[in-house]
């Protein structure tokens, strides 16, 4: 759906996006990272035909950017970040002016309307001036803008940043239920969201590609062995040499207070093998759980700069 | 054309819900409505030369033209300043619409907004015409140049809108350069020997043109001026969009 080579953007000698290829078939929510000023929005800017890049073939829907820029406009729904909308205008209006600038046909209009709003859970301030709107309403007038002329492909610029929680989760919703008959590009650095929302995670950073894969498929590459917090109670200092000496662990720390941290190769599961050894030993079991490495350490990992090891985790990664 | 009267009818709703509009109606109105006053007492007096009175009311008074140089940047500052300081443009300008639709249906809105500015002046013809004879020639051409100057000079302010994403800016460009236009036929004068360039900057002298018109002279030069002037405004206002549309 979407086609990407070699993109590159550059801004007075600047490279902003450098040499960026990338595909993303249909029906496919992908989740965009990068730390801020990795070149994301300009990547999205150039996705939907509002900058030329500088170099390099875009293709969205069947549609090339350097041939039909107005006709690519078409097939994509573009949510830029900070949602600006026209504060003056009512959403009916807004909408309204949305549908005659996509082309919506004359006679769908109304119906178009009546399904963004019902969608977006906007009914209720149709006839509002948008500029009174809260944050959470206006996302969804803007995001009901988007979807206005059917897009096949969506393209969202960090949908839910400068929302209460409660408007996180409707958002999300939103996309999720969005990413069942859309293919959608979502940029965010709100990594929990890319986790419950994209079946694959792009991270760019510096304009460059340093990770794509699901975010499952992220995690295992790069953070290693998996691991298990354990607490006891009433156990000695003999315990660390005997967890240690469990079938199946790798490396063990002390973090005080009877709380360790084993980390186990992947595939074996110790936790039975602990709760028979506290058993024995009369140890109490306070806690015993599996740690999963966030997306998180993933993201720092990747785009830390004075990290020497990103480059060479990422290309591992981008070969998988 | 659906796309452009979209743009012109967001434009209008975006006149029409700020109370600037009203307030430059209100200045407008109050402003003609003394010019108008003028008319009558020289028309009331015995001694007024022989001179077309509606003359004063085209262009003939400095009221007219200090006002036309602080409204046109009014009306127009905020047409491409405003939606590049929201970041609206980039909505717009990634929903099938060409830069050249753009300046087109914005211009248009601001043309419209004029117009209705000078509407309510007809009313003033009309009364004038129940009391006295008027010639409807010359106001029709007066009318006409009012209408000619508008296009101009709205096309200068969208041009200066596109050119920063700060209004106050945009009106203040706008306002300079219409001043420039406004005082060649100023430089004109202060120009003491003829030459070709004395006699070019007479030709583009805004004042004499209008006045021309108010007299009833429809001169295709001044037409030709005015509206070629305000194309090449509205040409470089669309390739101004193109280039300089990232903040």
């Amino acid at each position: 759906m979407i086609e990407v080579e070699n993109l590159g953007k550059t801004y007075v000698e600047e490279p902003v996006v450098r040499d960026l290829s990338f595909f993303v078939p249909e029906g496919q929510v992908l989740g965009f990272l990068g730390p801020n000023g990795a070149g994301k929005t300009t990547v999205m800017r150039m996705l939907t035909a509002f900058l030329p890049p500088t170099t390099g073939r875009v293709v969205v829907a069947g549609v090339d950017l350097d041939q039909d820029p107005v006709g690519l406009r078409r097939n994509v729904g573009y949510l830029p970040e900070n949602v600006p909308l026209y504060p003056e205008m009512r959403v009916n209006e807004f909408l309204r002016f949305r549908a005659d600038v996509e082309e919506v046909p004359r006679g769908e209009v109304h119906a178009r309307i009546e399904d963004v709003v019902e969608r977006c859970l906007i009914g209720d301030v149709r006839r509002q001036v948008i500029g009174t709107l809260s944050k959470g309403f206006r996302q969804r007038v803007g995001l009901a803008g988007a979807l206005i002329h059917q897009p096949p492909v969506l393209i969202l610029d960090e949908p839910t940043v400068g929302l209460d929680p409660n408007q996180i989760i409707k958002v999300r919703e939103l996309i999720t239920e969005l990413g069942q008959d859309h293919t959608v590009l979502l940029s965010t650095h709100i990594l929990p969201e890319v986790e419950q929302v994209c079946e694959r995670v792009f991270i760019i950073d510096r304009g460059r590609v340093v990770a794509d894969g699901t975010p499952e498929a992220l995690r295992n590459k790069l953070v290693g062995n998996p691991s298990l917090a354990v607490e006891l109670k009433g156990a000695n200092g003999s315990a660390r040499t005997a967890l240690e000496a469990l079938p199946g662990v790798v490396t063990i720390s002390d973090r005080g207070e009877g709380r360790y941290l084993l980390e186990h190769a992947a595939g074996s599961d110790p936790r039975e093998a602990v709760f028979r050894m506290a058993v024995e030993r009369g140890w109490v079991l306070l806690a015993l759980t599996p740690q999963q490495a966030s997306l998180e350490d993933v993201f720092v990992r990747l785009t830390t700069r004075e990290d020497e090891l990103a480059p060479a985790a990422a290309e591992e990664v981008h070969d998988a | 054309m659906r796309k452009v009267w979209a743009i012109i009818r967001r434009e209008l709703i975006a006149y029409f819900s700020s109370p600037l509009a009203y307030i430059v109606m209100t200045a407008f109105l109050l402003m003609q409505g003394y010019i108008f006053y003028l008319i009558v007492s020289f028309l009331n007096n015995p001694q007024t030369p022989a001179m077309t009175p509606l003359r004063l009311f085209f262009g003939g008074t400095i009221f007219f033209w200090l006002f036309l140089l602080f409204v046109v940047p009014v009306i127009t500052m905020r047409l491409i300043a405003e939606e590049r300081r929201s970041g609206t443009i980039e909505v717009l300008l990634t929903s099938p619409v060409t830069e050249a639709q753009v300046i087109v249906g914005k211009f248009a809105a601001a043309m419209a907004f004029y117009a209705a500015l000078w509407l309510p002046t007809a009313l003033y013809v009309v009364v004038l015409r129940r009391h006295s004879e008027i010639d409807i020639g010359p106001v029709l051409a007066g009318y006409l140049g009012v209408f000619l100057l508008g296009f101009f000079f709205l096309a200068v302010g969208t041009f200066c809108s596109t050119l920063t994403n700060n209004q106050l800016i945009a009106a203040i460009i706008a306002f300079a350069a219409m001043v420039a236009l406004f005082s060649i036929g100023l430089v004109e004068q202060l120009m003491m020997s003829s030459s070709v360039i004395k006699s070019a900057l007479g030709q583009m002298n805004l004042w004499t043109q209008m006045d021309d018109f108010a007299k009833g002279i429809v001169d295709t030069r001044h037409v030709i001026y005015q509206l070629s002037g305000g194309l090449l405004f509205l040409f470089l206002a669309a390739k101004s969009l193109e280039v300089k549309k990232w903040r």
